[in-house]
């Protein structure tokens, strides 16, 4: 029997293009895909090289899935000049993705920086549309400036779901701002929420998991309740090119979704 | 203990991938000539790869036009045979438009078969790691297609080299594993220890039973071998409590990042996707490099010499032995021979300090 070509991508077409910052679009699919909140694809810009990339909207969004990519090196490059009716190429879903039977009748605090904010947004939606499974959920979202702020169109309908609080913050005040500023952690300290029965899912820039960690640990979150979503420059997706290595794991299969407790000795 | 028993459900599903065995080894004796005419027959049925001494540069294995140009003497090729299973750059998939629609299309995979002879038994074993990697819960059709359609002869080391050291990484200058047949050269001949059904399929017809006096040969041989290497030691069973020591910043700093050590390991198998516009490439990379983990944004989690010649150390005889239960690596000596500033990774494992656990 032949094996099937692990590398070949399936193609996909554009079927839509949103700016949501002045380097950030978000890539809308027309693929029909079985995933988990938290998994990431392999994205085949053809002749300039692959790239991976986390699904940012919830399986329960479907059909179709969105990616949110920021204009960074080759390939992202390469992303940003395609159009509506483009076709790219994509491997996978990769990873294990989020835990989401464990975070069952759970508080869930999310923690994002940045970008970071794309894998969260699938989680997010995923329990605001199975909203009876959690208990409260509380968003904590930071980036440099108000400019740089992600999905800003779903802030009003993730304040006005149940039980489900949002606190935006920017690293400087701005004019015409009216929410929180200062870093991530430090609004944490702040907002003090609840660490009994909670989990705490973080995804940023690494400066900004590093000081949020201890912040955490501090109001009471053991390790093990803190999940973090990590990326490196994962080539291959399926654990064998060598790149992602962080201790015995690699990120592209054994995570990117991780406890501190696993990752805490090698994130430094 | 969730960790654990995923590790060991990873244990299981990796199923090492080896021919069918013989329930019981067949031993033959056969002249060297009768060897050699064997693999003429062979010729035009399979193709022939051998090591071959090209003058001043040294031993390599190559395809055989003639087998005459086989060596099976007692020096070490160059590189390992790797690069017949994991090509140097091997195209996975074309990519195109048709009737401007995008398409992507299979590489074709090579039918000959192939016998590869002369590997030496650190290098056979070598490939029963890499079948760990690329022959696991995600397949690599063209690594798989390449093992499938290839007959392992190997060679017994005679005289190993002075920086080998394959008894210390549970192998021997006479292990069969991972070969369907393999040489033993003694005075007019070879002895023959066939151990697959594909070797079996091969050699099985020519050659005699040995005599008496060779058995003892023979087992004199095996016994002997192992005996002649020099450097002997314990890799410590868990590195992690040593992960953050200076003893890599110290070890590492003559490291010239060449990545020689990379490309001549049989059992270093990093590797980069790259795109070279309609067809996508899979090249051999290595961990040495600086770029090999740099990412878009200007960040690398692997931004000097120590962190990358830790990975190393700690992706073979840390990382894979928690993952798969046995080091990845055959002790070979290659990256001790070749590396320019005589850097050499079995001290550099069996002085690590003592926080390491035995």
């Amino acid at each position: 029997m032949e094996t099937k070509n692990i590398y070949l991508p399936r193609l996909a077409e554009i079927t839509d293009i949103k700016q949501e910052t002045p380097d950030i679009k978000t890539f809308k699919l027309k693929l029909s895909l079985v995933y988990k909140p938290g998994q990431f694809v392999e994205f085949s810009v053809f002749g300039e090289g692959e790239a991976p990339f986390c699904i940012s909207n919830s399986p329960t969004r479907g059909p179709g899935i969105e990616c949110s990519v920021k204009m960074t090196g080759k390939v992202t490059q390469a992303l940003h000049e395609l159009n509506i009716g483009d076709t790219v190429g994509i491997r996978g879903p990769y990873g294990n993705g989020f835990p989401v039977e464990n975070l069952k009748n759970k508080n869930i605090l999310f923690v994002a920086g940045g970008i970071g904010l794309a894998p969260l947004r699938s989680l997010i939606n995923y329990c605001l549309d199975r909203r009876e499974d959690f208990k409260s959920i509380t968003i904590v979202n930071g980036a440099r400036s108000s400019n740089d702020l992600v999905y800003k169109d779903e802030y009003p309908i993730w304040e006005k779901a149940k039980d489900t609080r949002l606190y935006l913050t920017v690293d400087c005040q701005e004019d015409n701002w009216s929410c929180m500023v200062g870093v991530v952690p430090r609004i944490l300290e702040q907002i003090k929420p609840v660490c009994q029965d909670s989990v705490a899912i973080v995804c940023g820039p690494p400066i900004m998991i590093k000081y949020t960690m201890p912040v955490l640990l501090k109001l009471g979150f053991c390790p093990e309740a803190i999940m973090t979503t990590l990326e490196m420059k994962m080539k291959c997706g399926m654990g064998k090119c060598g790149r992602c290595n962080i201790g015995p794991l690699y990120i592209c299969k054994d995570g990117p979704v991780f406890s501190y407790a696993q990752v805490k000795n090698y994130v430094s | 203990m969730p960790a654990l028993i995923k590790m060991t459900l990873r244990i299981l599903l990796n199923r090492v991938k080896t021919d069918t065995l013989l329930k019981k080894n067949m031993t033959k004796f056969i002249k060297k000539e009768d060897l050699y005419k064997l693999l003429n027959s062979f010729l035009k049925d399979f193709e022939i790869i051998g090591p071959k001494q090209i003058a001043n540069k040294g031993i390599f294995y190559e395809p055989l036009e003639s087998i005459e140009d086989l060596y099976l003497g007692e020096l070490f090729a160059i590189e390992p045979a790797k690069k017949f299973f994991l090509e140097s750059s091997e195209c996975l998939f074309h990519s195109g438009f048709l009737d401007g629609k995008a398409t992507v299309q299979d590489a074709p995979l090579p039918d000959k078969r192939r016998i590869i002879i002369g590997l030496r038994p650190c290098e056979a074993k070598g490939l029963i790691l890499l079948d760990k990697v690329f022959d696991s819960e995600y397949k690599d059709r063209s690594y798989i297609n390449n093992r499938e359609k290839s007959v392992i002869v190997g060679l017994a080391c005679a005289k190993p080299d002075k920086s080998c050291f394959c008894t210390s990484m549970d192998g021997s200058p006479t292990g069969s594993r991972g070969m369907d047949v393999l040489l033993f050269a003694v005075e007019d001949g070879f002895i023959v220890e066939i151990y697959s059904d594909k070797g079996k399929e091969a050699f099985s017809s020519l050659g005699k039973e040995p005599d008496e006096h060779q058995n003892k040969t023979l087992s004199a041989y095996k016994q002997k071998r192992s005996e002649l290497i020099g450097k002997n030691f314990k890799v410590p069973g868990d590195l992690s409590p040593i992960f953050e020591s200076d003893y890599w910043d110290k070890v590492s700093f003559p490291c010239l990042s060449c990545g020689v050590c990379t490309y001549l390991c049989p059992t270093c198998h990093c590797f980069e996707l790259v795109d070279e516009g309609r067809k996508m490439y899979r090249c051999n990379d290595g961990c040495a490099f600086s770029n090999f983990t740099l990412e878009a944004s200007g960040w690398n989690p692997r931004p000097t010499k120590k962190e990358r010649y830790r990975q190393r150390v700690f992706h073979k005889f840390d990382y894979f032995k928690k993952i798969f239960g046995e080091n990845l690596c055959v002790g070979c000596g290659r990256c001790i021979r070749h590396c320019p500033v005589k850097m050499d990774i079995s001290e550099i494992v069996s002085n690590a300090p003592s926080g390491a656990g035995k």
